[in-house]
């Protein structure tokens, strides 16, 4: 078992390797170049000689007159902990190999390590996952069971369109009709237009309660207000396809044998739903999870983007716009080490659930 | 499958319908059977309308006019040479759609072979007019080679593949007579739409009364038109003119609406083409090598299945510029996994099949035994995951125009809905209402499509077993 978990998270090496391979070069190989817009933008308004000191001294630093292969080894020495370390200059003469800090580099547009960047946007949007996954789970597997349980009636063959439609409508036009109807002035202001905390947040107690301005809605509500309308944007695709998922299962395993022996030792149905065939419907929903998360990291982009969340979707566009070979490529590391941890995660997950199967 | 197959064949067989059906056939007539299905295909149908009419329907030209006593067609003197394309092949596409006696694979032969055609007609006189504009933009030599090089593959698409089609005498003479009158009505009145385009002037004219008689397009504006001559058009709500309102420069939303499922759909065709291609390609090869290639091959594929789709994609737009087809390409090369593992798995299956052993025996070359006898088997279950791509693919094209790394100066669905949120939190609904329905309906339509395809498929639902 631990033999195995060892070896999917030494498989997870090559794989990110070929990810930011890709994203390296397709940076390096664009015509006009890493951080191009910067590097002109900055050329605009001043001397030819200016100019090219500023492009020289972004080169030597990123090392962007060299080749591409060299570039992105230093990348790779740069990121992994364990490495040539320059102790001065004229590297790598004076380089030593030996365990360091892994380093993310520096960021082209924002001139803060990219590291410090990260620390600020992961959270958020983790935030916004961890939220999402959980709502989703729960409203699906009711809706499921439910829609199960009643099979051919209303409920379910409304929902059974209903969700398909659901799961369809695209989250950029969910995203704009919500903040557009719900969060506006000219409709129906109920909710804040973006952000992730009042401005007065930070003076807010923690947990709603009576002051002497009469009613606080404290910090925790105030987040939570800030965060209904992305959380229902990014969950409602989510709940809409493990409904139909749940649904499935359950039918399928109602009809299985043992749920028919469960009956016949006299079990009433709500203990052979909840007690077996549940369980095993359990099954595909584990599965899928595995695909939710970097499901979940690409829709993080759009709501971030709509409902301006200072989150990694929010970074990756910015990033990409100014591009910032640094922060691009600690954004792909980063959600592809997600959306790989995920695949794991999964895989233990359905071994904990179903005890048939085996890895070793 | 197979022996499912084989039985509903028979059945099928047994049916009035006498003819033998083929398990496409089948699956194909159990789709369109659901009303859901229905309704899809017919918004699908609604939208390729719309994408090959567009400039009969929405243009600010009128499609006849009397300019001062002198009879012409604005519209058609306008049309750019995309549009002469998709006209005629749809044309050609209907009327061979009706001819009974010809398989699938000849009829696509047909469409490749009138598409080799038109192309360099419709192309000829715009080339020649903007020749000395390329010439300086990419140097001669380049020009040279290049068009010189699409002349040469398009001249070998249409010198081959009459060479295949089995086609008699009697229709060679029905499609050389088609081609001969295309030939001649694309060569005496070439496609060469003016360099400069001012949309308001058979306006002007009117005002001016010098147009004697119009008959303008159902929708009287083009989706370029920004209204120069109505100062204070921009953002206008729905009205009787302009029937879903007019963006943020002034344009008409409907027109733009129309023109943009031109593209809609081409990305969502093209892209999943190039995914299914690439992916049986690899698929195959996996599936039927087995052992340390599939290996390889597996790990190449969590690559693919790990890399972030859209963040690859902005980053490619935001870095190589937008066009068109560099969208297509990267759609299409970051979604053939899924179809990858599809036909891998079907390839499995098949390889120690009786047929395959055969044809392997009969000493058949790897390619013949790949893609003549294996792939055909493979093939419909990558309909399913077919349908949901292109609904994926149209998807990601609105995100990357909403997020403003769409095409420039294109009508688009998602740049459309991107302005429906202006600065200083104004919102302008009808900005957000249509085009979003547009896109939901689409994507809805193919994943109703794809779900039909799925139960038609399913053994079980289709042996009449209950559900």
């Amino acid at each position: 078992m631990l033999s195995y978990i060892i070896r999917r998270l030494l498989l997870i090496i090559p794989t990110l390797l070929g990810i930011t391979m890709v994203a390296f070069f397709v940076m390096g190989l664009s015509p006009g170049g890493v951080g191009g817009p910067l590097m002109q933008g900055a050329g605009g308004g001043m001397r030819a000689e200016e100019a090219r000191a500023i492009r020289e001294y972004y080169s030597k630093r990123y090392g962007l007159d060299q080749p591409l292969v060299v570039q992105y080894a230093r990348w790779l020495n740069q990121i992994s902990p364990a490495g040539f370390k320059s102790t001065g200059e004229g590297w790598p003469r004076t380089a030593r190999f030996g365990l360091k800090l892994p380093d993310l580099g520096r960021s082209f547009s924002k001139g803060r390590p990219v590291s410090e960047l990260m620390l600020e946007a992961v959270p958020l949007t983790l935030l916004l996952n961890a939220l999402t996954i959980p709502v989703t789970y729960a409203i699906a597997i009711f809706t499921g069971i439910y829609a199960a349980r009643k099979r051919g009636g209303m409920v379910d063959v409304t929902t059974g369109t209903l969700f398909l439609a659901l799961w369809s409508v695209p989250t950029i036009w969910a995203g704009v009709m919500l903040i557009g109807f719900f969060a506006n002035r000219q409709y129906f202001q109920w909710f804040p237009t973006g952000g992730l905390h009042d401005t007065l947040a930070d003076g807010m107690q923690f947990l709603p309660g009576w002051t002497s301005a009469g009613f606080e809605r404290g910090w925790l509500l105030d987040t939570l207000w800030h965060l209904a309308l992305p959380v229902f944007c990014l969950s409602y695709g989510g709940f809409a396809f493990l409904s139909r998922l749940t649904r499935g299962a359950i039918l399928e395993n109602l009809r299985a044998d043992y749920a028919r022996t469960a009956r016949a030792k006299g079990l009433d149905e709500r203990t052979v739903l909840f007690r077996h065939v549940f369980r095993n419907s359990l099954l595909p929903l584990i599965t899928v999870a595995a695909y939710i998360l970097p499901g979940l990291l690409a829709g993080s982009i759009i709501v971030e983007n709509i409902f301006s969340i200072p989150g990694m979707g929010r970074l990756v566009i910015d990033a990409v716009y100014t591009r910032d070979r640094e922060l691009v490529l600690a954004e792909t590391l980063i959600a592809g080490i997600l959306g790989l941890l995920s695949y794991v995660m999964a895989d233990l997950l359905y071994l904990v659930a179903d005890p048939r199967v085996s890895y070793d | 499958m197979t022996s499912s197959t084989a039985t509903s064949v028979m059945t099928g067989a047994k049916a009035p319908a006498a003819r033998p059906r083929s398990l496409m056939a089948i699956v194909l007539r159990d789709t369109v059977s659901q009303l859901g299905a229905r309704l899809a295909v017919a918004w699908i149908g609604l939208l390729i309308l719309g994408a090959v009419f567009g400039p009969f329907i929405a243009n600010s030209f009128p499609l006849i006019a009397r300019v001062d006593g002198r009879w012409e067609s604005p519209m058609w003197r306008y049309l750019v040479p995309t549009d002469v394309v998709l006209l005629v092949v749809f044309i050609a596409t209907i009327i061979l759609c009706g001819v009974r006696q010809m398989t699938v694979p000849v009829k696509v032969g047909i469409v490749i072979w009138l598409l080799a055609l038109v192309i360099p007609l419709a192309l000829w006189a715009v080339l020649a007019r903007d020749l000395s504009w390329y010439r300086h933009e990419y140097g001669t030599g380049l020009v040279v080679i290049s068009l010189g090089v699409a002349f040469g593959l398009d001249l070998a698409v249409l010198v081959l593949v009459p060479l295949k089609l089995p086609l008699s005498s009697r229709q060679w003479t029905i499609l050389g007579l088609f081609a001969a009158a295309l030939t001649g009505i694309l060569v005496l009145h070439p496609v060469k739409p003016p360099t400069t385009i001012i949309y308001d002037q058979y306006r002007e004219l009117g005002r001016a009364g010098r147009m004697q008689f119009s008959l303008p397009a159902p929708v009287p504006y083009s989706p370029t038109d920004r209204l120069r001559d109505q100062p204070d058009a921009q953002l206008l709500a729905p009205d009787t003119r302009h029937w879903m309102g007019t963006e943020i420069n002034g344009a008409d939303v409907f027109s733009r609406m129309i023109h943009a499922s031109r593209v809609a759909l081409a990305i969502g065709f093209i892209a999943t083409g190039i995914a299914i291609v690439a992916g049986c390609a690899v698929g195959g090869v996996m599936g039927y090598f087995s052992g340390r290639v599939d290996m390889l091959g597996m790990r190449l594929l969590e690559i693919f299945e790990a890399i972030p789709t859209l963040f690859l994609l902005i980053s490619c737009v935001a870095f190589f510029g937008r066009s068109l087809y560099l969208v297509m390409v990267i759609i299409g090369l970051t979604s053939w996994s899924g179809y990858a593992r599809f036909v891998r798995a079907e390839f499995l299956r098949l390889r120690n099949q009786d047929f395959v052993l055969a044809a392997i025996a009969a000493g058949l070359p790897l390619r013949s035994v790949l893609f003549r006898h294996m792939l055909p088997n493979g093939l419909v279950p990558v309909l399913v995951s077919a349908s949901f791509g292109v609904a994926s693919a149209i998807l990601s094209e609105s995100v990357l125009s909403f997020l403003g790394l769409g095409l420039i100066d294109e009508p688009s669905w998602g740049d459309l809905l991107n302005q429906a949120t202006g600065q200083g939190g104004t919102f302008t609904w009808w900005l957000a209402v249509f085009p979003g329905l547009a896109i939901f309906l689409t994507v809805f339509s193919y994943n109703l499509i794809g779900e039909a395809l799925r139960d038609a498929l399913d053994p079980k639902l289709r042996d009449g077993a209950s559900d």
